[in-house]
């Protein structure tokens, strides 16, 4: 057995399953309102109670995006050269085994992931908020209806694809978001920069 | 079914505004206050309780200081309409067999997105949140009764009929152009104005919001083909390249 070290805590575990959860409710009202899918009526009843839950689920959803910041900005923001080696070798996910820069606690992919999430997840809340808070003035509606289709694009795309490799392309990775905790030898492989900082 | 409309002729108008009183009588809608702005033209714009107002223009005159134009600002039930095609809410807006575009508050959700994608500014919400505006009185259609304005009216200026009949009457009396003939796939409320659209208040040619149309053939469909474009390429790579897997790993394998 290898030693097990600590890479997501029971905070950062709970809190991304609030912003998982709320997020993909909000993905599906989101695609019954553009749809009118009116099968969801058999779950909630009303697109009436389907627009309150989405519009007070999208507080949850924001305050939860805005908990990650602390953890995932400062290593997001922190990009160089060896990132976009990583990025035009396309993380060894086109040719296996290629060799790629160390990666921090999370790698240039995934900081490009959290990155979009924010920043579409800031735009997608703050012009939620202002057709639901201000209808008086149309021409912010109107811009406000244009940027919450267009980040909700950004979400449709982004999100099957964090899902795949967080389970299924990369077995031990899941467990993050349960256990929290990786085996020392996974991560020095994955996060070879990280395990330094961290004096393993 | 032949598509019905209300052919409005400012010319004809004398500013009685019986069809304002009419409409409100009709769907049992509250007075509003009105207030003296120096014009008669009261209450000073549609609100949830006025579906129809008579706009009273002052336009400059050779013979006295000035001219008045009345023109019904009300609903236009127009074919393409803005307010149906934003509205997030199935069976809230919906169109009769006569081309009438109708609501039901019912199922209204209060997002109040109609009010902005709507070319001619015409939906307002109650205090509820809920859309209200004029209905064609499609309930009073149903029954083959004409809208309660139309009735009302003591000159005429206000007619419902079968529209190609409507605009054929309305060329026949020298309105070459009727105003929403063609706009937005054939207005339901239709004008024989003889000044230009812009003295009535109108737009010369109404469009709903570039980005409402934009939102609707562009993002919607992007939306769904960029979910199924990912779960797709995520499946594919699965399939053809696989998961990542340490090299030890495979050695153990
Ligand atoms: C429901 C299926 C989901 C699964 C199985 C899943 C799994 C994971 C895992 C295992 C991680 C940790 C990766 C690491 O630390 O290396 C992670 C991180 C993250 N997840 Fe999810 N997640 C899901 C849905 C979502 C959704 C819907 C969002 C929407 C906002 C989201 C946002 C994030 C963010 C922002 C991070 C941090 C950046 C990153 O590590 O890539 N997740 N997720
Ligand atoms: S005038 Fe406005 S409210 Fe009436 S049908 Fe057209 S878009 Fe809808
Ligand atoms: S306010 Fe009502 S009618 Fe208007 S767009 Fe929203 S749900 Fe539809
Ligand atoms: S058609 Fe009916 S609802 Fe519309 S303005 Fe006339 S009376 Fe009012």
């Amino acid at each position: 057995m290898s030693k097990m070290i600590t890479k997501a805590t029971k905070f950062e575990i709970i809190n991304h399953w609030i912003l998982a959860l709320s997020c993909l409710f909000l993905a599906l009202s989101g695609f019954a309102f553009l749809f009118h899918l009116e099968q969801l009526n058999a779950v909630f009843g009303s697109f009436a109670t389907l627009k309150v839950l989405h519009n007070w689920i999208g507080v949850v959803f924001v305050v939860s995006l805005l908990a990650t910041v602390s953890h995932y900005l400062p290593v997001a923001l922190n990009l160089s050269g060896d990132d976009i080696t990583w990025l035009a070798k396309g993380g060894g996910y086109i040719i296996k085994n290629v060799s790629l820069p160390e990666q921090d606690s999370i790698n240039s992919g995934q900081k490009l992931y959290y990155l979009a999430i924010l920043g579409a997840g800031l735009l997608i809340s703050v012009s939620g908020f202002v057709i639901w808070l201000f209808p008086a003035s149309k021409s912010m509606v109107l811009l406000s209806h244009l940027l919450h289709n267009v980040s909700f694009v950004i979400f449709a795309m982004a999100i099957p694809v964090h899902i795949y490799l967080a389970t299924i392309a990369n077995p031990g990775t899941f467990r993050i978001m349960v256990q929290g905790t990786v085996p020392l030898e996974w991560a020095r492989k994955r996060h070879g920069k990280w395990i330094k900082r961290m004096g393993y | 079914m032949k598509r019905k409309s209300l052919l409005i002729s400012p010319e004809l108008c004398i500013g009685c505004r019986a069809c304002q009183v009419a409409c409100k009588s009709w769907n049992q809608l509250e007075g509003t206050k009105t207030n003296n702005r120096g014009t008669f033209e009261n209450p000073p714009d549609l609100n949830p309780a006025l579906y129809n107002k008579i706009r009273f223009v002052e336009v400059p005159s050779d013979k006295n200081d000035m001219r008045w134009l009345f023109v019904s600002q009300r609903c236009m039930h127009c074919d393409d309409a803005g307010c149906m095609k934003i509205c997030p809410s199935p069976g809230a807006l919906y169109k009769t067999k006569e081309g009438a575009v109708v609501f039901d508050k019912d199922k209204c959700i209060g997002c109040k997105l109609c009010v902005a994608a709507c070319p001619f500014d015409v939906p307002r919400y109650d205090r509820n949140d809920k859309i209200s505006k004029c209905t064609m009185c499609a309930d009073r259609i149903a029954e083959n009764l004409a809208p309660l304005c139309a009735k009302t009216c003591p000159t005429g200026a206000i007619k419902f009929g079968d529209r190609d009949e409507l605009i054929a009457q309305a060329q026949k009396a020298g309105y070459q152009k009727v105003y929403g003939q063609n706009d937005l796939g054939g207005l339901g409320a239709i004008y024989a104005f003889k000044e230009p659209p812009k003295f009535y208040g109108m737009e010369d040619k109404p469009q709903i919001p570039e980005s409402v149309v934009f939102w609707h053939k562009v993002l919607k469909p992007l939306a769904v083909i960029g979910l199924g474009g990912a779960v797709a390429a995520s499946l594919l790579h699965y399939a053809v390249v696989g998961p990542k897997k340490d090299k030890e790993e495979k050695k153990d394998e």
